[in-house]
């Protein structure tokens, strides 16, 4: 099975509602979300999510079945792998990772090595540099790499760290990356 | 970080076992490599050297063990459980004569004092007992202080005012109700300390969830055991999902983490009611 994971923060949620709101109903692959909150705004995430997607979204449980077509949120306060050659998701407590918890890393590592090169991480606007180092593991497992273009970015911090990591297949604007994802044939 | 081969994996629980008389092998393995790894990494050494060290000195075997297990834990840790359990699960044990509750994998005791918090907020203080085990004999001792680091808990007033200063059934009711009632601050000094009156009250002791049975040979209306089942295999969750029925009282409640849930043949035997399990006979 292919997967898309997406990674943002600071100034990624209008990005990421507007992508959700692209893709139809029965989107062909599971998408894995993993954004960093603010600390007090823990909850309503899923229903914000949800006003404008037709694929249903979830906060997962620790050992839940992956369904294609179905949005994964890590949950506020855990960080979230993906296993079992993308089947399953497994949730834990374990520190924080780059000052976050669900980390971005944590979360694309997890996907780079349980999808291989059947997968494709996006990287969006965010302040810190959590997720560079989940590019650079899915790009060196054969996988494609997208981030959302500086330029764009509310905050270009995240995506520029990416970009110093390792070498990304594509910088797109919001439009492109809708785009692509749309028309991606696994 | 290094990835370590599974031949390696079995060695060192192998070493866990004979030398230390730890059993990991029902440990879910992707957590086991995970926290092996960060052990590797922090400690600057190599498999083979742990391996090798770890066999002759037992306090490093002590430290890795401890190191292994995850201890996050945090005041009123989602708010909505705390509110669950203060308006629809302690009301009804307002008749009973008393109550026994079990935090099982305790950590450093932040969820012990936050339950204690509704106690006393319900009049239900008094007349419970609660018994609170880890396998991690420092996070017990720093349980048994209450004393924190107040930056780590930085999140918890925000916590406090969503558990009990809100109700969830009623949006215009506002409890005025000041933390400093029952923690003090240092933000200097960076400490918070849980009240002397709500210390000594629960009883602490080092367990292994894993080896061993009930801790303390009563049976609990309520356990807790939150974030804790996750980073083991199906085979121990379900083994431990039964030990906890064997232990809880009849109609009991278990509360594990908010993104958990009862999995496999034992799930038969609870009965899910919102965000917590009720033993069914």
């Amino acid at each position: 099975m292919l997967g898309v994971v997406i990674g943002g923060s600071a100034g990624s949620f209008p990005i990421v509602t507007n992508i959700l709101a692209a893709l139809p109903k029965n989107y062909p692959y599971p998408l894995f979300l993993c954004l960093h909150r603010l600390k007090h705004v823990r909850t309503g995430f899923v229903e914000a999510l949800s006003l404008k997607s037709a694929l249903p979204i979830h906060e997962p449980h620790d050992r839940e079945q992956v369904l294609p077509g179905h949005v994964y949120l890590a949950p506020a306060n855990y960080h979230m792998y993906i296993t079992t050659s993308g089947t399953c998701i497994s949730l834990s407590t374990e520190e924080v990772v780059n000052h976050s918890r669900p980390s971005i890393d944590i979360t694309f590592c997890s996907a780079a090595k349980t999808f291989g090169s059947k997968c494709v991480g996006i990287l969006l606007s965010g302040a810190n540099k959590d997720g560079a180092l989940g590019c650079k593991a899915i790009k060196d497992a054969g996988a494609t790499v997208i981030v959302q273009a500086p330029d764009e970015c509310q905050v270009r911090t995240m995506t520029l760290a990416a970009m110093k990591a390792t070498t990304v297949d594509f910088v797109f604007s919001s439009h492109q990356i809708i785009s692509y994802l749309q028309k991606l044939n696994g | 970080m290094e990835t370590i081969a599974e031949q390696d994996i079995i060695t060192l629980k192998k070493v866990l076992r004979d030398s230390g008389g730890y059993d990991f092998s029902n440990y879910s393995t992707k957590s086991f490599v995970r926290r092996m790894e960060k052990i590797l990494y922090d400690y600057k050494m190599d498999i083979y050297t742990l391996i090798n060290t770890l066999k002759l000195d037992n306090e490093l075997l002590e430290r890795v063990v401890k190191d292994i297990t995850v201890n996050t834990t945090e005041i009123f840790r989602d708010p909505a459980v705390w509110q669950a359990i203060k308006y629809r699960l302690l009301p009804k044990y307002h008749s009973q004569k008393e109550i026994n509750v079990w935090h099982a994998g305790c950590s450093i005791g932040m969820e012990v004092y936050s339950f204690e918090i509704l106690l006393c907020e319900l009049g239900l203080f008094e007349k419970t007992n609660i018994y609170a085990t880890d396998l991690n004999t420092d996070v017990l001792a720093t349980a048994e202080k209450g004393v924190y680091s107040y930056r780590n808990a930085s999140e918890f007033l925000d916590n406090y005012t969503k558990a009990l200063c809100v109700n969830p059934f009623n949006y215009e009711e506002r409890i005025s109700l000041p933390i400093s009632k029952y923690m003090d601050f240092d933000e200097k000094k960076d400490l918070l300390k849980i009240k002397p009156f709500l210390l000594n009250k629960a009883k602490f002791k080092k367990h292994n969830l894993v080896s061993e049975s009930n801790p303390f040979n009563v049976k609990y209306d309520i356990i807790f055991c939150r974030n804790v089942l996750i980073y083991f295999d199906q085979y121990l969750q379900n083994k431990l999902y039964g030990d906890f029925w064997d232990c809880l009282a009849e109609n009991g409640t278990l509360v594990l983490g908010i993104h958990e849930s009862i999995l496999g043949a034992m799930s038969a035997k609870y009965e899910k009611k919102g965000l917590m399990y009720q033993k069914k006979g």
